[in-house]
């Protein structure tokens, strides 16, 4: 029961990382359909920029919100100057630019920042808490992770269906034709959806490095997981993603945990075929096909 | 006042618009008619931005639209009700219609045209929180033009508003369309294949075959004119 407890907590933690990253894939597939490949990377690279920062002097927070706005930064220019030229092409070019930027960054960072594996610091301590003399399950960094990635899903959340920015990033992504006839630039709101995307694989990195630490291709299997959940949630449905990317976490967490950890990457494998040969369109996906 | 002048469109080699002038006077309906493949939405979408013309220009108060994006001919108070109304059915109705004047950015502004826009087609502030997909054809219509409305155009570009609904619900639609386009000066250009309707609400018409203007007049005198009418309008 002990192990069961400790498993699912590592698992929802975990989840909620890989949530994060299948949110931006999610995002950026309804806006312009095509998957990011270079979402782990683009993290990990937003990441390093904060390891630099702490490094050099600057407090932890202030690295932090850095690296979160570095995020937004990135996710804009990827779009300006690598999606944006290809647009009218098949998405087939703007997927495999998206893989080139996985390889750049992937190069670019040893370069600029070493390639020796790095220990981040975590914000909290990663020490279980006790209360009152029991042993809890969880620590209080666990508490953020969860935390910090329901808050910012919450103001997406907000973003999207509250405010007229939302409505316009929404109706730019559903149907661009008709909302550049009622006057919205599209454009600008591809490129803040992939801004907002990038920004959540920035949170994403942040978390996943304490417990990865921090290396040129440490959120590379993120990136499969977070991928895994997004499809299992059927790609379309931001919902479908959050709880898909769970499951997987979860998933994940019980067969390291009861089998061995060298078998996860297998299971997460395993997860996806059933889900793919079961249900093809995701367990939450609607009609429209998938392509690429 | 909307001035098309010396218009030509081709997609690769096929000319679609060729060399069509006429221009939309302030606070009247402009008809424009003609068969399946005449050019009349190739027309609209030139000019809302939405097609680059090879040659010509389109003059809004004397302001060239030609070379400008959808995004800012619309913010030119051109609306666009394209064909097959282009309402956004994953939004819910209010939603579409608020998408209209977004733009503007005045927020009581836009809460009053939005409103003004439920006055004018009750059965859709019935379904206001509704998904725009679970809409009848006319109810989807009304939701487009609408939308267009809420917008307070200068010019609106009607393509095909006939297209799959009733003919007493078009004429509805066409009535309380009829009074506004005098009480605010609207320019419209509606684009029609059944040109009895259109003939009988529009001021002026042009007709258009294979991409060429063949006759624009006054609507009432086409109407009365059998030998046009046979020839081009099928009637």
């Amino acid at each position: 029961m002990r192990a069961f407890l400790i498993y699912t907590v590592d698992g929802v933690t975990n989840g909620m990382v890989y949530a994060a990253v299948a949110l931006a894939l999610v995002m950026i597939w309804r806006a312009t359909r095509i998957i990011n490949y270079a979402q782990g990377a683009m993290a990990m690279f937003t990441t390093y920029i904060a390891f630099f920062v702490i490094e050099h002097g600057t407090p932890f927070w202030l690295g932090f919100v850095i690296a979160l706005a570095a995020g937004l930064a990135l996710g804009a220019v990827t779009e300006r100057v690598l999606v944006r030229p290809v647009e009218s092409r098949p998405a087939l070019s703007a997927v495999i630019l998206t893989l080139g930027l996985l390889i750049f960054l992937e190069a670019l960072a040893p370069m600029l920042f070493g390639a020796q594996v790095q220990s981040f610091p975590a914000p909290f301590s990663r020490i279980d808490l006790t209360a009152g003399g029991t042993q809890l399950y969880f620590s209080r960094f666990d508490i953020f992770t969860v935390g910090s990635v329901l808050c910012v899903m919450v103001l997406l959340f907000v973003l999207f269906q509250r405010t007229t920015i939302g409505l316009r990033m929404r109706a730019a992504a559903f149907n661009p034709e008709i909302a550049r006839i009622l006057g919205i630039r599209v454009g600008r709101m591809l490129t803040l959806g992939w801004a907002l995307a990038a920004l959540l694989g920035a949170l994403a990195g942040l978390l996943a490095a304490p417990v990865l630490f921090l290396y040129p291709t440490n959120m590379d299997e993120v990136l499969v997981f977070g991928f895994t959940g997004a499809i299992i949630g059927g790609l379309e449905s931001p919902v479908g993603a959050v709880v898909g990317a769970l499951g997987v976490g979860l998933a994940l967490s019980y067969v390291s945990g009861f089998l061995g950890s060298d078998l996860a990457p297998l299971g997460s494998l395993l997860i996806l075929m059933a889900v793919l040969m079961i249900r093809p369109r995701g367990l939450f996906g609607m009609t429209r096909q998938r392509q690429v | 006042m909307l001035e098309v002048a010396h218009l030509t469109v081709a997609y690769g080699g096929v000319v679609a618009l060729n060399d069509v002038s006429f221009s939309v006077p302030e606070g009247a309906i402009t008809a424009v008619l003609g068969a399946n493949g005449a050019g009349k939405t190739t027309l609209v979408r030139t000019i809302s931005g939405l097609v680059r013309p090879r040659h010509g220009s389109v003059l809004l108060d004397g302001a060239e639209l030609v070379g400008r994006s959808p995004e800012s001919i619309a913010r030119l108070r051109v609306a666009h009700v394209p064909e097959g109304h282009g309402i956004v059915s994953e939004l819910s109705v209010d939603e579409n219609l608020r998408l209209g004047g977004l733009w503007r950015r005045d927020r009581a502004e836009q809460r009053v045209a939005v409103d003004e826009a439920y006055a004018l087609f009750p059965p859709l502030a019935a379904r206001r929180r509704g998904p725009a997909s679970g809409l009848s054809g006319g109810e989807r219509q009304m939701l487009s033009i609408g939308r267009a409305l809420a917008a307070r155009p200068a010019v609106l570009l009607l393509d095909e508003p006939s297209l799959g609904l009733a003919t007493r619900l078009l004429a509805q639609i066409m009535e309380r369309l009829g009074s506004l386009v005098a009480e605010r000066k609207l320019s419209v250009l509606l684009i029609e294949q059944n040109a009895r309707s259109a003939l009988s609400v529009a001021g002026q018409a042009v007709v258009l075959s294979l991409g060429r203007v063949v006759v624009i007049d006054e609507a009432h005198r086409l109407a009365g004119d059998e030998a046009l009418r046979h020839a081009y309008l099928g009637f």
